[in-house]
Order: structure tokens, then sequence, then C-alpha cells
């Protein structure tokens, strides 16, 4: 090969090869290879390296630890979000309050405001919100045949990884109105909501924890009453308008059900 | 039965831009998104893991390296899996992530820490080869581009082994068309120098 810039380079040669040269530049080199007799020995002696390449490899795909390497890539997905959740609640914060939905019940003597600010009181901080949104309205219709409840809550209990039964999550004397499951930082919630006839809204909401088991507590939030407890793998919340001492009722029953 | 989707009017979607919370309304669509390609992004690494440890293999010859590449690809990936532009290539893609990954970090502390990497030709070696004549060809091959310089040796691979083009190659290595082709053409002359001195053809 000369230096001269009219002579294609191995780049060229290359490219042509490869079929990676504009058409233009490949029929003027042709026409340069059927004068040239070393630039087609050049191009002969290239060619020679397009050797059977994929053939080659293709059995190190094979040697690939396939089934490590998906163990690992499941772990690092392990449970992914799901998104409709959080719309439907941010959407319907921002609903309500431009609708101008407060709730308005009338309530319930806890003389003392907790101002607790530990991570683990967050999400009961965050469903208080939520919960203090809804009106009976919220929950009117039917409720929901036992084959309809146990479909609702089966969904919930996969992503929770905690057993609800219709039996185990009864409340007395209050209906249970529906099964939603819930996204809080990142983690499924799930909001179990019912109605009571006389003060309205009630819910009970739980989330893995693995802060450990905490016997019943009491807060109050939002205007509402609040009875949290936990277990080794969850932590619970019951929620709503009713008087302190029917709540602590109604959640000791709930935490004896979901022991059993 | 869709337990989430229970309707309720409060849950109207017309309304969920309400500018009660902008702050917050106007980052979700954002997240949704996020979420919406992870899942994409992990069925698109679950389709390529052999490819792309095939490709750590190559470039590093080390079976452990190739493991640690793909896992640290696999986490980037989903890391980054809003950055992934709809409608491009996920393989190609995934791959300049596995390159930058090999480039910026492995390589480079294992030089640091002064562990060199095994010799070439003892890396790419198929298993049970030499038995047919079609097995004697493809480990020739494989000695011939594992002798290649590192730089040549990931553009071959690219080019005439996963088929990408040369506009392709030079994303995946994040380098210009023009040493795609010279590294190509360099390769090329090497390899056609060796297999005549190994007396092939």
């Amino acid at each position: 090969m000369t230096d001269n810039t009219t002579i294609p380079s191995d780049e060229e040669l290359t490219a042509y090869l490869d079929g990676e040269l504009p058409p233009a530049e490949a029929a003027r080199l042709e026409a340069l290879l059927e004068t040239d007799a070393e630039l087609a020995a050049r191009l002969e002696f290239l060619s020679r390296a397009s050797l059977p390449f994929a053939q080659a490899f293709d059995p190190l795909l094979a040697q690939a630890p396939k089934a490590e390497l998906e163990a690992i890539l499941s772990r690092l997905s392990a449970a992914p979000a799901p998104a409709p959740s959080r719309r439907r609640f941010l959407g319907a914060l921002a609903a309500c309050l431009v609708a101008g939905v407060i709730a308005d019940r009338a309530f319930i003597g806890l003389s003392r405001q907790l101002a607790a600010t530990d991570e683990s009181s967050e999400w009961r901080a965050t469903v208080a919100d939520y919960i203090a949104l809804y009106t009976p309205e919220t929950l009117a219709g039917p409720v929901p045949s036992l084959a309809a409840q146990e479909a609702q809550l089966s969904a919930v209990e996969a992503r929770l990884g905690l057993r609800l039964s219709p039996e185990a999550i009864a409340l007395s004397g209050v209906d249970f109105k529906r099964a939603l499951l819930l996204q809080y930082d990142d983690q499924p919630l799930a909001q179990l909501a019912y109605l009571d006839p006389e003060t309205g809204p009630l819910a009970l909401c739980i989330v893995r924890s693995d802060d450990g088991p905490k016997p019943p507590d009491v807060e109050a939030r939002k205007g509402m009453n609040v009875v949290y407890w936990s277990d080794k793998t969850h932590a619970f919340m019951l929620i709503g308008h009713a008087p302190l001492e029917r709540m602590k009722a109604l959640a000791g029953d709930v935490r004896m059900q979901l022991a059993a | 039965m869709v337990v989430a989707y229970t309707t309720f009017p409060a849950y109207s979607h017309a309304n969920k831009t309400a500018p009660a919370r902008p702050a917050r309304s106007s980052v979700n669509p954002v997240a949704e998104a996020a979420i919406a390609s992870e899942s994409d992004i992990r069925s698109g690494l679950t389709e390529n893991l052999s490819r792309l440890w095939r490709y750590g293999l190559v470039l590093s010859h080390r079976r452990d390296v190739a493991d640690d590449l793909v896992q640290q690809t696999c986490v980037r990936a989903l890391e980054r899996a809003t950055q992934f532009q709809v409608g491009t290539r996920l393989d190609r893609w995934l791959f300049a992530i596995l390159h930058s990954i090999w480039l910026n970090e492995i390589r480079s502390r294992r030089v640091r820490e002064g562990q060199g990497f095994v010799d070439a030709e003892q890396a790419l070696v198929v298993d049970g080869a030499r038995e047919t004549e079609t097995h004697v060809m493809a480990a020739q091959v494989l000695r011939l581009v594992g002798a290649l310089p590192d730089a040549q040796r990931a553009s071959v691979f690219l080019a005439y082994v996963e088929g990408l083009s040369y506009k392709e190659v030079a994303a995946v290595l994040d380098i210009p068309i023009g040493t795609v082709m010279s590294r190509l053409a360099a390769a090329r002359a090497t390899l056609a120098g060796n297999l005549k001195e190994e007396g092939g053809r």
C-alpha cells in the first residue's frame, strides 16, 4: 500500500467487507479493484479474517450460569411496586381536598396528643391523613358477599404475606366494606375498610414490619382514635371515629382473631 | 377481582392533577414511568443474561468477573430504567452499561490491586472441544480473538459475533465510528496474519 490518499485504506477495505461502505464509495472501490492487483490482494488478505465468529462463540452462551444470574436478578427485583395504587392514593387526596371534603365527624375524647415522630409512626400519620377524607358515602353500598370478600382478601394477603380470612378480620357490629391494596414507602399496605352505622368509616391497616412485637397502644390522629400494635412480621392499626373504649375492644377482638 | 381498582368517585383520574398538592402530583408521573419501564428492563435483562455474561467473559477472560459484571449491569440498568429510550434496542443499551462498568470500575480496580487476568488462550475455551473439525475451527477462532488487544477484541465481538453495525458498536463503546473502523481493520490484519502463521485456511 502507498500513502497516496486515493488508495483505499485498510479501514475502507474492512468497511467494504463488512457492508458498511456507502454505495458510491463501494462502487469506486470496486472499480479500483478491477485494475489494482495490489489492492485486490490486500482485500483478499483482510477477507481471510472473515471467520465463523458467531458459530465459534455460540457455545459460550451455554456456559453462562443462567440459573444463578436469574436468581440474582430476581433478588434485585423483589417486591415490584404496583403503580396504580399510589396514583389512586394521591388522586384521592387531591380530589378530596379540591372538593373540600373534610371529615367533620364529631369526636372523641383522647386527652393525650401524641407527638410521636419515630419512623414506625409515620405510616400511621399517612393512613390517618387518608382515612380522614372518608365519609360514610365513601363506603356506601352493599357488604360484599363472602366469596367476594375472600377474593379481595386473597389478593391482599398474597402481597402482604399474611393470612386474612373474612372471619379473622370481621368486627362485631361493623360492616366490612372492602380490602384495598395501597403502597407506603414502596411496601404494600393493606387497608380493610369498614362502616360503623353509628360513627362512620373505620379501617384496619396493615404493613410489613420487623420492628418486633408491641402490645396495643392508643393515639389520636386527625380527630380519630387509633389503636396500634405489631407482631413479629407486621404492624397493625385500627383507626376510626368510634369512642376510644369501643376502638380498644374492636382492636382486641381482631388482634386475637388474626393471631388464631 | 381487582381490589385496588374499586371504583369510588373520589378516585377519578380526571381530578388527579388538581392543584391542591402540586408537588406530589407532579412528581408522581415520573415515578410511574420509572416503574413501568423497570419491568420492561427486567424482562429484557432476563432475556439477555447469557449474552451479557458472554460479553463479560470476552472482556475479562474470567468467569467470576463475568458473573460480577452481569450482576452490576442488572443493578445499574434497573436504577437507570428511566434513561432507557423506548423504541431503541435494549440489548445494545445493556451491552453499553456492562462495558462502562468494565472499563470504569472493574478493570481499573483489578489493575490497582495488581491482579492480572489469566492468559487469553486459557480463557475462551469451549468445554469438550477438540473433537471434531468444527470444534477445532471454533477453538482456533476463540484463541485468535482472545489474543487480540482489549479494544480490538471488544469491537470484533460486538460487530462480528453479536452482529452490531459500526454505529451501534460506536455507541456501546462510546467511541467515534472512525475508531471502530480502525480497530476492526487492525483486528482483521492481525487475525489474517496469525491465521496464516498457524497454517490455517
